[in-house]
This record gives C-alpha cells, sequence and structure tokens, in this order.
C-alpha cells in the first residue's frame, strides 16, 4: 500500500513537472505559439472571410442575337432577370464572344439564330444554343441553371398562350403545361452558401492538423533538448510513461479549450454559420475529437527528431485529409478503400459527426457511430502513444548512460 | 562573369554533399510530392461520381408514382437507399448521415394527372454539402421534368396531336447544351491538375526555407557564404539552383500522371505550361528565400512559409471563384502566385486558350520572383552576423 502511494505522489510530481515545463516551452516559443494557438484563429478567420460572400451571383454571359427582334429580345431579358448572371455583353458573331470568353470576360455564351422567332410563332421548335464553360465548377452551374430555367420559363409561357389561343380555360392549359409542379428544398443551408458547407470541414481539419503538427514541434523539442533526462525527478532512474503522456495531454487540452471556445462560441456567431445542434452535446462531441487528436499527436510527436521535423513532413497532409473526410470531394467519389483508409484519421469522424450535430441538428445517439470510431482510435493512439514515450525514455536513458561512460 | 561562375559552382559542390548527406532532402523533394500526386491521381480515380443515398416517401402508392420513383433511382447520381413512412423516418436518417436527399410524391398523385389538374412532387436535399446537393438536384430535376414531359406528350397526342406536332407544343424552345472544355463534367480532370502543382508548392516552399535555414540553425551560414566567394547571388543560385532542377523534375512527373493517368486533356500549349510551372517553382522558392531573410528563424519561416502556401488553394478561385468573393479578398488573391499559375493552366489545360492570352500571367508570375530579390542585402547581413544564428 505504502509502495503504492509512493508511486502515485512520484506521478504527481512527475505530471506537475511536465505540465509546467510544457507550458513553458509553448509559450517561450514563437513557432510553437502560432501552430498551437493562433494557426487556428488567424486560419478560421482568413478562410472565413474568402467565402464570407457565401454565393456566387452575376455571372457575366454573352448573347449573340442574330434574330434581332422584340422575341429574341425578350428572350434576353428573361437572361437577366434571375440573380446569378447577367448579359453583360452582345457580341455581334461567335468571333467576337470567343474572345471575350478568352479574356474571361463572360463565362456563357447563347446563341439565338435568325430564324428564331420564325420558328416560335409558326409552331414548329425554336433553337437556342447555350456554350457553358465547364472549366469552373460554381460557373458551370450557376450560369446553367439560370439560362435552362429561363429558356423553360419563356418555353413555358409560348405553350401556355398556345393552348389559350386554342381555347383551353385556365386550369387546362396550366395542367397540360405543367402536370407536375417540381419544387427543390434546400435543407439546412437554403441559399447554398460555400462557407456555410465548407468551413465546419476545414475548423474540424484544422484542428486536428495545429495539434499534429504543434505537439511534434514539441516533441522534437524534448528530444533535441533531452528533456526526458533533464525533468526526472531526483532519487527516481528514469521518468515515467503515464505522467509525461497525460501531463502533456492536459496542456494541449486546455489550451484548445480557450481557442475552441471562442471558435464555435464566437467565430461562428461573427460568421454566421449555423448552429442546429444542443450546445451541451456539440461541447462533448468536440471535446471527444480534441481528445482522440491529442492522442494522436502525442503518439505521432514520438517519431520526430528535430523541432522543425514535424512540419515539414506533415503540413502536406492537410488537403489530403480534408479529401478523405468525403466533404469537399463526396465520398461516393472516392475510392472505398481509400476512404476505409482515411478513417485512421480522428478528422474524418468529426468532420461527418460535427457536420451532422452542428449543421442539421443531430443528437449525440444519431451521431453514435462517429464517437464510436473516436473513442477507438483515443484508445489505440493512445496505448502507441505510451508505448512511444517509453521506448524514447528507455533511449535516452541508454544514450545518457552510455555518455557518462 | 567567369568568377561568378566559378563561385556558384563551388556552392554547388558543397551543396551537393548536403544534399545526398541529409536524407530530408530526398523525402521533400522526391518522395512525399511522389505519393502525394499518387494519393490525388487516385482519390479522383473513378471521375463520375454515382449512387449518392436518397429516401423516397411515395404516399401516392400508384403505377405512375412508382414509374416516377424508379425513374429517379435510374438516374446516375441517385440511388434510393430507402423508401420511408413519413417524413419523420426520413429526417432522422438524413441526421445519421444514411441519406442526402428525400423526395416526397404526394397522395392523389395519379388521379390527379389522370384527371389532368395540377399536382407537385416536392424534393429535400441536404444543402450541407453543396457539391452532393448540386449533383442531386439536377439529376433528380431532370428525371422529374422527363417525367412531365412524358405525360404532357400523351395529354397532347390523346387530343389529336402527331407527335411531331406535340414535341413542339410542349418544348417551344430547344437547346443544344455545349459544355465546353469539359464535356463529361468530371471532377477529376479539374482538381486533380489543381490539387498537384498545390502540393508542389508547399513541398518547394519546405525544402527551400529548410535549406537555407539550416545553415542558420547549425551556424553554418558565414561558410556558405564564403564558398560563393562572399557573393550572396552566387551563395543563393549555388543553393536554390539544384532544388529547382528536381523540383522542375518532378513536376514533369506531376504533369505526365496528369495527362496520362488522370487523363486531363491538353487543349493548349505544352510549352506555355512548362514555362509556367518553372516560374511557378522558382516564384514560390524566391517568397522562400524573402521569408527566411526576413525572419532569420528555421521553424518560424516553416511556420509562417507552410502558412501562406496553404492558404493559395482557397485564393486561387477554383472552387469559389474570385469574382464572388469581396473586394478586399480579391486583392488578396493577387498575393498568391498559385493564382496566376491556375489561370495558365485551365487556360492551356482545359481552355485551349492561345498563348497569347497566358503572358499577363506569366509576367506576374516573374515578378514574383523578381520582387522579392529585393530582400537580398538583408539574407547577406543575416547570414554574416552571429547574433542571427542557433536560434530555435
Amino acid at each position: 500500500m505504502n509502495r503504492f502511494k509512493k508511486q502515485l505522489s512520484s506521478y504527481w510530481l512527475q505530471a506537475g513537472t511536465v505540465i509546467r515545463n510544457e507550458f513553458r516551452t509553448i509559450f517561450t516559443d514563437g513557432g510553437v505559439m502560432l501552430v498551437l494557438i493562433f494557426a487556428l484563429l488567424i486560419y478560421a478567420t482568413v478562410y472565413s472571410l474568402a467565402y464570407g460572400s457565401e454565393v456566387l451571383r452575376n455571372v457575366p454571359i454573352g448573347v449573340v442575337d442574330e434574330c434581332r427582334t422584340p422575341t429574341s429580345r425578350s428572350l434576353i431579358e428573361t437572361f437577366n432577370s434571375g440573380p446569378n448572371s447577367y448579359v453583360a455583353y452582345e457580341p455581334t458573331s461567335m468571333e467576337e464572344a470567343r474572345e471575350l470568353f478568352y479574356n474571361r470576360k463572360i463565362y456563357g455564351i447563347v446563341y439565338i439564330p435568325s430564324n428564331y422567332d420564325r420558328n416560335l410563332y409558326g409552331g414548329e421548335q425554336a433553337d437556342v444554343a447555350i456554350y457553358c464553360d465547364a472549366s469552373y465548377f460554381l460557373m458551370y452551374r450557376q450560369v446553367f441553371q439560370e439560362l435552362v430555367t429561363a429558356i423553360g420559363k419563356t418555353g413555358a409561357m409560348v405553350e401556355f398562350q398556345r393552348l389559350i389561343a386554342k381555347g383551353a380555360n385556365l386550369p387546362q392549359a396550366q395542367a397540360t403545361v405543367q402536370p407536375v409542379i417540381y419544387e427543390s428544398h434546400n435543407l439546412f443551408n437554403p441559399y447554398l452558401g460555400y462557407g456555410t458547407f465548407v468551413m465546419p470541414a476545414i475548423i474540424i481539419v484544422i484542428i486536428q492538423q495545429t495539434l499534429l503538427i504543434g505537439i511534434g514541434m514539441v516533441g522534437g523539442t524534448w528530444r533535441e533538448f533531452g528533456l526526458y533526462r533533464k525533468l526526472c525527478p531526483p532519487g527516481r532512474r528514469q521518468m515515467s510513461t503515464l505522467p509525461i503522456v497525460l501531463g502533456r495531454g492536459l496542456v494541449y487540452a486546455a489550451i484548445y479549450a480557450v481557442t475552441c471556445t471562442y471558435i464555435f462560441g464566437l467565430h461562428y456567431r461573427i460568421f454566421h454559420f449555423p448552429m442546429n445542434g444542443a450546445p451541451w452535446s456539440v461541447f462533448l462531441f468536440i471535446s471527444i475529437y480534441v481528445v482522440a487528436c491529442i492522442a494522436m499527436g502525442i503518439a505521432v510527436s514520438t517519431l520526430f527528431r528535430y523541432r522543425e521535423n514535424s512540419l515539414l513532413l506533415l503540413l502536406w497532409t492537410s488537403i489530403p485529409v480534408l479529401m478523405l473526410s468525403g466533404v469537399s470531394y463526396p465520398r461516393e467519389g472516392i475510392p472505398e478503400w481509400l476512404y476505409d483508409f482515411g478513417k485512421i484519421f480522428p478528422s474524418s469522424h468529426g468532420v461527418n459527426g460535427f457536420i451532422r450535430m452542428q449543421t442539421m441538428g443531430a443528437s449525440l445517439q444519431e451521431v453514435f457511430a462517429e464517437i464510436k470510431w473516436l473513442v477507438i482510435l483515443t484508445v489505440v493512439y493512445g496505448g502507441l502513444a505510451c508505448i512511444g514515450i517509453h521506448q524514447l525514455i528507455g533511449r535516452e536513458q541508454h544514450e545518457n548512460g552510455s555518455d557518462s561512460q | 562573369m567567369p568568377g561568378f561562375v566559378h563561385n556558384v559552382c563551388a556552392v554547388l559542390e558543397r551543396e551537393w554533399g548536403r544534399l545526398t548527406h541529409q536524407p530530408m532532402y530526398f523525402v521533400l523533394t522526391v518522395f512525399l510530392p511522389v505519393l502525394s500526386f499518387a494519393f490525388f491521381a487516385l482519390l479522383f480515380n473513378r471521375g463520375a461520381i454515382r449512387d449518392i443515398p436518397i429516401a423516397i416517401l411515395d404516399q401516392d402508392n400508384t403505377t405512375l408514382s412508382r414509374k416516377l420513383a424508379q425513374m429517379i433511382d435510374e438516374t446516375p447520381t441517385a440511388l434510393t437507399a430507402y423508401d420511408i413512412q413519413d417524413m419523420i423516418e426520413g429526417e432522422r436518417l438524413m441526421r445519421e448521415g444514411k441519406i442526402l436527399a428525400i423526395v416526397q410524391i404526394p397522395a392523389f398523385f395519379e388521379k390527379s394527372i389522370l384527371s389532368n389538374s395540377q399536382t407537385h412532387l416536392e424534393n429535400y436535399v441536404s444543402g450541407a454539402n453543396i457539391s452532393v446537393n448540386g449533383l442531386l438536384s439536377k439529376d433528380i430535376q431532370t428525371a422529374a421534368t422527363t417525367f412531365s414531359a412524358g405525360i404532357q406528350l400523351q395529354l397532347l397526342m390523346k387530343q389529336g396531336l402527331t407527335e411531331h406536332q406535340a414535341m413542339a407544343q410542349l418544348m417551344p424552345i430547344r437547346f443544344d447544351r455545349h459544355v465546353l472544355f469539359n464535356p463529361l463534367i468530371n471532377y477529376g480532370y479539374y482538381l486533380a491538375p489543381s490539387f498537384m502543382p498545390m502540393m508542389l508548392m508547399i513541398f518547394t516552399v519546405m525544402v527551400t526555407v529548410f535549406a537555407i535555414g539550416t545553415e542558420l540553425k547549425r551556424s553554418t551560414a558565414r561558410e556558405w557564404l564564403r564558398r560563393g566567394n562572399d557573393s550572396i547571388i552566387a551563395a543563393l543560385a549555388g543553393k536554390l539552383l539544384p532544388i529547382t532542377a528536381v523540383m522542375f523534375l518532378v513536376s514533369l512527373v506531376m504533369l505526365l500522371i496528369n495527362f496520362r493517368i488522370v487523363g486531363t486533356p491538353l487543349n493548349g500549349s505544352l510549352a506555355v505550361i512548362l514555362l509556367g510551372t518553372l516560374l511557378f517553382i522558382l516564384s514560390y522558392q524566391a517568397i522562400s528565400v524573402l521569408i527566411v531573410a526576413l525572419l532569420a528563424n528555421l521553424r518560424l519561416s516553416l511556420s509562417i512559409g507552410g502558412g501562406y502556401s496553404v492558404l493559395a488553394f482557397t485564393f486561387s478561385g477554383l472552387t469559389f471563384p474570385i469574382m464572388a468573393m469581396w473586394e478586399p479578398m480579391q486583392w488578396v488573391s493577387r498575393l498568391f502566385p498559385f493564382t496566376f499559375y491556375t489561370d495558365i493552366f485551365v487556360d492551356q489545360m482545359l481552355r485551349g486558350t492561345p498563348w497569347i492570352y497566358s503572358i499577363p500571367d506569366l509576367l506576374c508570375l516573374t515578378l514574383f520572383i523578381l520582387l522579392p530579390m529585393l530582400c537580398l542585402p538583408r539574407l547577406r547581413k543575416v547570414c554574416t552576423e552571429q547574433k542571427f544564428w542557433g536560434r530555435l
């Protein structure tokens, strides 16, 4: 019993030393502070500002009107009536239109042939050609959608007039023109804002990446400065593993408690991101997520010999990790095995669970699968972290021993 | 001049030893870049996105409503994963992440259609993921329009019109859609050539900062400068050229993966793309030099340089167009060479723009190479004064 008590008080002592030292290491080192504290705040702000306008409106298009009649004019006016595109130029030929296009003045071209109104009023089908630039996806979508809607509306108008002229009554004509009224409702993000869509995923990934890189930097510092030996309390042969892992983890958790509170409490409100989750459930989920990231961070940090290595080797993974979460690139497009591989990162589960909770209002039960995965990852990475730290202590001890001989 | 070449060669010789003895250089210039290219090539391998799970709430349960449900299921992107009984069940499935849209066919759907009165069809699509939303909305709308047109056609033919007349009646304006430059609307074509240069750039910045920064960290900067006969230009040239050469070779691998494996079209001039890529590498090297010279601290420089390079993607306008950003953000987007480089590859790979239109972009890239060189006096100072060395 006495021995157990002694062991515990030694643990307590060591954890205290580790925590004090860890805070000192972080707050006296600009590079580490930048990654562990400021990166999350700066990135979240800069990205939110970049996507601040949320939607793409008023994409300029060109119309080549060979018909030049009131009928074609009214079609052109319908292109201007929607919010997404407007007719910026009316070039006289396709050649001219192409030039404007190459100069990035317009992103779509509509060609109205000279027989447009003759066909339309002769009871024939009138042809119109649409050229849409698909080299920028959002542009393509906005322009194409608007043009098709405008043409559809004009066509329905003509059809309706023809039916009335033939003597149909109004409800009949309506039902013939549009037997099924199709309505599409966008849930959770009614205007399909880009920031609202991508920012939750980006923030969650940044939390993981800054933790991995930051903890890696501190881990490199421990080895470069031989802290595993220096922090050993007098009278002990070597440090114990558990106080180091828990002490360090506690420090990172404390820092992220502060920065995450700002991000999810204030930043989210400033930029009007959706907050549909129950606050305490979201808090609990993020806590579990951060713990999983810290465990992974400490486990990975044992691999780095020098302070700069974590940044050199891990920075590039940010974009692949974001991709693997299946948000900005839909998971249905990712090869199955690659998506499964992505599950080794807490972010894949964190992103999915968090978006469903905070954007869509899911409860903790409804993200149970993600929580389960995060807990499994915490246990696995926590175990690896202990093994890694234990190995390092042993190695440092060994090196030290050989030094003194 | 011959003296300068001699100095550069002397630095190159020293550099050769450093590059071959420090495995980090190989990892950063060859191994990780190629690994990351392979990742993106695999990621976008499928190209088209298919079978996104949705639920159908059929409150009518008639031949016509089932026909419509089947048409929706047969679209490329939608896959009916659940037939649900009420909206509550649908909402729960959506929150659990099992479906991304709910299509509701109301009661009396068939009856209304047969009695020639209007009915409706509701589609509730999750907006939490707008790329999925775009695909689903488009396909479900197409299915609904096709279904609706079929009904109209039958109605009109019942009134005694021929099929040709009926078509002209129900669709007075027909449009020919020409999807320019990316006719299959393939995500891979588009995203692979944008992410790979991102990786190339991150590693260029990392390795350049590392190469110069370690001289400061290990206090070997004066030795480096002395080898170049105290000419900072010679010392820098000898330091950067091997990296430029290796990164350019790696970028050739990148282009090869793009054109051969991903299958991105090459509609424009390969020469402009190659020139642009070389300038792109050089511009990020120049910026890295500027960062190290100003901060004189390896790790802080890596943090700042890394942060700066990762930001470039957002501001390139590839996913969220620059045109849509707030005015000040549009200015910020010009601070990244990547923005100009992506213009070049969109123009030259996808659009087949005449090369003359890419000249302004090439000039901007050149500017990014020349401007940072104003920091050379500072770099010289940093390399000669001991107080800048050995920092963390």
